[in-house]
């Protein structure tokens, strides 16, 4: 290759410049952490339990990052230090003494322990505080919806002002949902056909919609205002499209909106047609 | 012998493992997936995975074309191919001209036993075939594999998903009495309807147009694009906005016609107060012209109708439910002018004044932009209608 | 050992270079499947991202060739297509052919001291019954509907009549059922190969790591496989004979039906081990490659190899982490949640023995060496981001997004294809008499690893903002449209990374006819496959040789001025 007989050797050249902007845009991207996740992060938490994922999110970050620090240098020492030149030789060693064995394990176990126990156990009380501590089904504040999943779009059933699923003024809305704040929100889903998923990303929040059988989630939100709906699990051509719109009022606001949805659903209520009547036995 | 036993003893494990001491798929009541299961219900029509479904049509279709008057706008545009020819038919001696398209795909005929003459247009089998298959892929899971509205995902729906084997379209923007053209179906397909699951689908012009061939072979015999009866219409039109720079004009006079002229408030709640409301049409103050007439009245039509159940249809409350058409002033001028085929909303075009239905376009939109989505102005505006609330 | 005597060379064309049972043509034949398979997938994965970045425009170049009903524009339907294809295609009829299929009938025989693989006809049909699932799965793009939408993981019931009609989802599950078998045969022949034609003097622990992948990737094999085929042959009862395995009833109706959970779990089962089957081959290539450039041995030969032998034993009780958000009971998610991070350790340790390899080494770095340092770079990434998805709290939010899919591509596709790589320039010079360019390689490196980093970091932080996977469109909902500059970001690097494939395309062509001719031994390497003349006869060894020292006894200080020392000589007293 050197046939134009250049002073110095185009390949390694061109090979350590691009190692080196590998090694500045590593750099430039962990400085710039903070600065990406605020244009490109979710929007802020607006459930009781968001925070739990956005803490326990950057505390794996820190520990991650660390960790892949430490990798890192690990691979860049040897790669200069360690090159072959005449006369380099390597270390002849198995890693076979008593000391490397031990070594090895205190290792994976500190890995274990910061790395995985630590998160573990942060996890496990998250779910059982928040993510799965599904609300008591018999405190009146619990508002209940069910939720029908179908080929693109979302049904609501909210129970209206009787408090009951299955009656004339059962509050249907596609693609909108509104719902009270501070008050913990408890969700029963199916499909009608295929698999889908309920994501909320501002309460942080998913759970599947299966046919033939009913999840259940819940949350509860801290802030009023619009927020997302978009499904989350491949539902076909259309799955991009499944898309949402939560509302959520403050008390006196909803008590409104509510005692209105309910006339207006009686008004639409037709008893002959039984094919519409798709309320299902809530589920806890 | 011992190999024996092995054998037999494995061959008993394994049988025993596949015959469940209760049916593993059922759950048990009170499982957090699960429901009671212990009634046996008969089984749905979706109850089952669909088997065989076709996607090959063999036959050709001649369906209903539109008009002479869109002809004869054809031959201005592609005068090669359409042709004005005066004695184009002759029937029992007596000619009838009629225009003729050079490649065959429109045809003017003669209907003996009804004795009528109409334009029909022809679609191969091939491009049906193309239709159905987009269909399938597409359309199917709401629609129903035979096109009836019944599909698995259009179960519970309402309103349901379009029946195609009935010629009825509500939101075409074409007349009701008339069939909607390829244009205004395509139009409708792509735009979508608010506030339904009937999104605006992202397919091409090509796709489009052999699904909606395909949708119009769906009429039975005798019936829509099949009937020598039936005419083709195309989208209400309008000589252009005559309110353009008044729009807080236009707005008035709306609420006026809707509250007077129309009476909308016959179907559609009144969002005046009774004052006003006699004030509008002259009546002594004091008259109620229908109790609770800030709400809508619901109506039974005949013609839509899901597992033989007449469809009770709510006209929408402005302030309130979606405009499934459009809510721009145009769209709204269409839909009003058109009417939604098959229900009590008539067609305006007509009885009423181009610039009137301009009017009401704008006061509609107004009602939806100051009300709607926003609870509270809307609870404060409503109760200040309703007396003694 | 029976019958060491000498095959007859086969003389005709078709038994020769066709219908072969020699593993060194069949592994040739792997090779080449699987190299026109990556780039058909590859391909489709460029499409992907051009919609992406790029929503609703027509394709250059090939967009009205391929689309042209819909003007040269990919629409929903075909872009399910495209992913569910480009992830069969890569994981079954790229990477499998060509780190099991290729590498492991190559290294095998040959780093065993054996002939052949022990059972040759069926290696040869293990080879055309993958051809064949490939025909089937290329056929299914060509009936009416086209090809399967419902993604590589097909699950119900999106996957039965209810959700895809037509055959190409049935055709689809046959292909990988074919597939599948194909693995099965490959895996029994591999175990039986390894356990019984061992030459004399190579015990378990003098056997190259790179066996010891083979081998326990082989054994998931065997034991996995069959789940997924099960699950293959009950979608296509479902969907053929209108059984419900996995279709249930609507819950309003009441009447009977079946889970489509069922399928998840037997998927999952299968899925889970499948992703370690991908990565064991590399991770034993990369322990073996390590040492050999590092001129060191391979440090803690014993506890890489339980490592490894732990993540097998595993593998298939952390499945359920796919499925935190289906509905599963608590007890049962945590429990899963314990396992995958109690998986992660052996994972760990594997890191801590490489990287304890090439400290203090003397590195060769070349293009072999330098991919092995990228999979220990790339599984680093991804593996640690596999923590997020571990945890439930935090994967309920991650689960389907885009978080996803750039950990499961550094892990998976990364890792695995950068082992590939590296075993592909390392055994070039035996497999094909010739040198590979190593400067071409080394640019093939850097254009690689950088681009690569930026696609799937930028996946991390598209995720971490909440955009799912799967999505035609990311414009249409208004919460994800600001999001969009990152998908731009990603296709851009991600073009830059597939034209970088294009080195390594012509590097491959160019010196498998017209690279410098190799030397018998051009890396200085002990194992026994080195001891081989080049081109290796059909016979592999005149003699069985007999095994001395171990795989990795470089830099021994008895050695004096040589640093390696071949398998079949002794250690100098």
């Amino acid at each position: 290759m050197n046939a134009l007989r250049l002073s110095f050797n185009p390949a390694k050249t061109l090979t350590r410049v691009l190692a080196s902007s590998f090694a500045l845009f590593l750099f430039s991207a962990g400085v710039s952490a903070q600065d990406v996740v605020n244009r490109w992060g979710p929007t802020p938490s607006a459930s009781s339990y968001g925070d739990d994922f956005d803490d326990l999110f950057w505390l794996i970050t820190a520990l991650v990052s660390v960790s892949f620090a430490l990798v890192v240098i690990l691979l860049v020492v040897p790669l200069i230090r360690d090159r072959a030149r005449p006369g380099k030789k390597a270390s002849y060693d198995h890693g076979t003494s008593l000391h490397d064995k031990r070594f090895t394990a205190c290792v994976s176990i500190l890995v274990f322990v910061v790395l995985d126990a630590w998160v573990l156990v942060i996890a496990m009380e998250d779910l059982q505080t928040g993510f799965w501590n599904y609300p008591n089904p018999d405190n009146a504040a619990t508002y209940k919806v069910e939720v029908l999943g179908q080929q693109w779009a979302w049904n609501f059933r909210a129970t209206g002002l009787d408090g009951e699923f299955g009656t004339p003024d059962d509050i249907l809305t596609t693609n909108t949902l509104t719902v009270p704040k501070d008050r913990p929100v408890s969700l029963n889903f199916t499909s009608k056909d295929v698999i889908h998923s309920f994501f909320l990303p501002d309460m942080r929040t998913k759970r599947d919609v299966n046919p033939g059988s009913v999840n259940i989630a819940w949350f509860e939100p801290v802030i009023a205002g619009d927020f997302d709906i978009l499904c989350a699990e491949l539902c076909g051509f259309a799955h991009y499209q499944m898309y949402g719109k939560l509302h959520v009022l403050e008390q006196d606001v909803f008590d409104t909106w509510e005692k209105e949805a309910s006339l207006m659903a009686q008004a639409a209520y037709d008893k002959n047609d039984t094919e519409a009547h798709w309320a299902w036995e809530w589920q806890e | 012998m011992k190999r024996l036993t092995l054998l037999l003893a494995g061959a008993a494990l394994s049988l025993g493992m596949t015959l469940p001491a209760s049916d593993p798929l059922t759950v048990s009541e009170g499982d957090e997936h699960g429901h009671d299961s212990s009634a046996s219900a008969p089984e749905g029509p979706h109850d089952r995975p669909p088997l065989d479904v076709v996607l090959d049509i063999h036959t050709d279709a001649w369906l209903r074309a539109p008009s002479e008057d869109w002809f004869e706008a054809q031959a201005e545009l592609d005068p090669d191919r359409f042709s004005y020819v005066d004695d184009l038919l002759d029937i029992d001696g007596d000619t009838e001209g009629g225009y003729q398209d050079k490649l065959g795909e429109y045809e003017l005929r003669y209907d003996a036993e009804e004795d009528e003459i109409a334009y029909w247009q022809y679609v191969s089998a091939d491009q049906l075939t193309q239709g159905r298959r987009d269909y399938v892929q597409f359309c199917s899971s709401c629609h129903g594999f035979d096109g009836d509205g019944y599909g698995r995902s259009g179960q519970h729906l309402r309103p349901p998903p379009r029946n195609f084997t009935k010629p009825f379209f509500k939101f075409t923007k074409v007349p009701g009495h008339l069939l909607p053209s390829d244009e205004s179906l395509i139009l409708l397909v792509e735009r979508g309807l608010n506030g339904t699951p009937m999104l605006p689908w992202a397919l091409s012009r090509d796709q489009l147009n052999d699904i909606i061939q395909y949708l119009k072979s769906l009429s039975p015999e005798g019936v829509g694009w099949r009937d020598v009866y039936s005419e083709v219409g195309h989208i209400v039109e309008s000589d252009g906005d005559p309110w353009t720079g008044r729009e807080a004009e236009a707005i008035q006079a709306g609420q006026d016609v809707y509250h007077g002229t129309a009476k909308c408030y016959s179907c559609h709640p009144g969002y005046v107060t009774p004052e006003k409301l006699a004030e509008i049409n002259g009546l002594p103050a004091g008259s109620m012209p229908r109790e609770n007439f800030t709400y809508p009245i619901a109506k039974i039509t005949e013609n839509y109708e899901v597992q033989g159940v007449p469809m009770l249809l709510l006209p929408p409350d402005f302030t309130w439910q979606d405009v499934r058409a459009g809510t721009t002033p145009l769209e709204l001028f269409e839909t009003i002018g058109a009417g939604i085929g098959g229900t009590a909303m008539p067609q305006w075009k007509g009885s009423l004044s181009d610039k009137d239905i301009w009017a009401m376009a704008y006061y509609v939109r107004s009602l939806i932009e100051t009300y709607k989505g926003h609870p509270e102005k809307r609870a404060e505006f409503m109760s200040s209608l309703r007396t003694g609330r | 050992m029976s019958g060491d005597h000498i095959h007859a060379e086969p003389t005709s064309f078709w038994k020769k270079h066709v219908f072969s049972v020699d593993h060194k043509v069949i592994a040739k034949q792997f090779m080449w499947f699987g190299l026109l398979w990556l780039l058909i997938g590859g391909l489709m994965a460029m499409m992907i991202r051009w919609q992406l970045a790029n929503p609703g425009m027509a394709v250059p170049l090939v967009g009205n060739l391929l689309f042209s009903r819909t003007d040269g524009v990919i629409d929903p339907a075909t872009y399910n297509m495209l992913f569910t294809m480009h992830g069969t295609i890569m994981i079954f009829l790229g990477l499998t052919p060509i780190l099991i299929g290729a590498f492991g009938n190559w290294c095998i025989p040959l780093m065993i001291g054996a002939r052949d693989m022990i059972f040759p006809l069926l290696n040869m049909l293990s080879f055309w019954t993958v051809v064949l699932g490939g025909l089937v799965g290329l056929y299914s793009m060509f009936v009416p509907l086209g090809a399967t939408e419902a993604g590589w993981t097909g699950y119900p019931t999106l996957s039965t009549t209810v959700g895809t009609q037509g055959s190409g989802e049935t055709l689809w599950a046959l292909a990988v059922f074919l597939i599948g078998l194909s693995s099965i045969m490959g895996g029994i022949n591999y175990i039986t190969t390894i356990i019984r034609l061992r030459a004399p003097g190579m015990g378990w622990m003098d056997m190259p790591l790179t066996i010891w992948g083979m081998l326990f990737t082989a054994v998931l094999n065997v034991l996995f496989l069959p789940v997924i085929g099960s699950a293959m042959l009950l979608l296509i009862m479902d969907r053929v004979f209108g059984t419900t395995f996995f279709v249930p009833a609507s819950i309003m109706s009441g009447a009977s039906g079946g889970d489509p959970i069922l399928y998840q779990h037997l998927f999952w089962i299968f899925g889970h081990p499948e992703v370690y089957i991908l990565i064991l081959p590399a991770w034993g290539l990369v322990s073996d490659l390590l040492s050999f450039f590092a001129r060191k041995p391979a440090f803690g030969y014993k506890v890489t190899v339980g490592a490894m032998f732990a993540v097998t034993l595993l593998s298939a009780v952390v499945y359920g982490h796919h499925m935190f958000t289906t509905g599963l009971s608590a007890m049962l998610g945590e429990s899963f949640m314990l396992l995958t991070m109690i998986i992660s350790v052996p994972g760990e340790i594997l890191f801590f023995n490489w990287l304890h390899t090439i400290w203090r080494g003397s590195l060769r770095l070349t293009s072999a060496m330098l991919f092995s340092m990228g999979v220990i770079f790339v599984f680093g990434l991804g593996g640690l981001t596999g923590l997020y998805l571990a945890t439930i709290s935090t994967d309920i939010f991650l689960h389907d997004t885009y978080f996803v899919v750039g950990h499961f591509h550094l892990t998976m596709a990364a890792s695995s294809l950068f082992g590939a790589f590296a075993a592909i320039y390392f055994f070039f010079p035996k497999m094909f008499g010739r040198m590979m360019s190593e400067r071409l390689g080394k640019i093939h490196f850097w254009t690689t690893i950088i681009p690569l980093t930026v696609v799937f970091c930028t996946m991390f932080i598209s995720g971490y903002g909440g955009m799912p996977r799967r999505y035609y469109d990311h414009t249409s909902a208004s919460y994800l449209a600001p999001l969009q500059h990152l998908n731009v970001i990603t296709t851009t690097a991600a073009f830059i990374l597939g034209a970088a494939q294009l080195i390594f395309a012509w590097n491959f062509v160019r010196s498998r006819w017209w690279g410098a001719k190799a030397p018998d031994n051009p890396w200085e390497v002990g194992t026994l496959d080195w001891t081989t003349p080049t081109p290796v006869p059909h016979y592999n060894f005149k003699e069985i040789p007999v095994v001395h020292t171990g795989p990795h006894e470089f830099s021994h200080p008895k050695l004096g001025d040589r640093d390696w020392i071949s398998q079949t000589d002794k250690l100098p007293a």
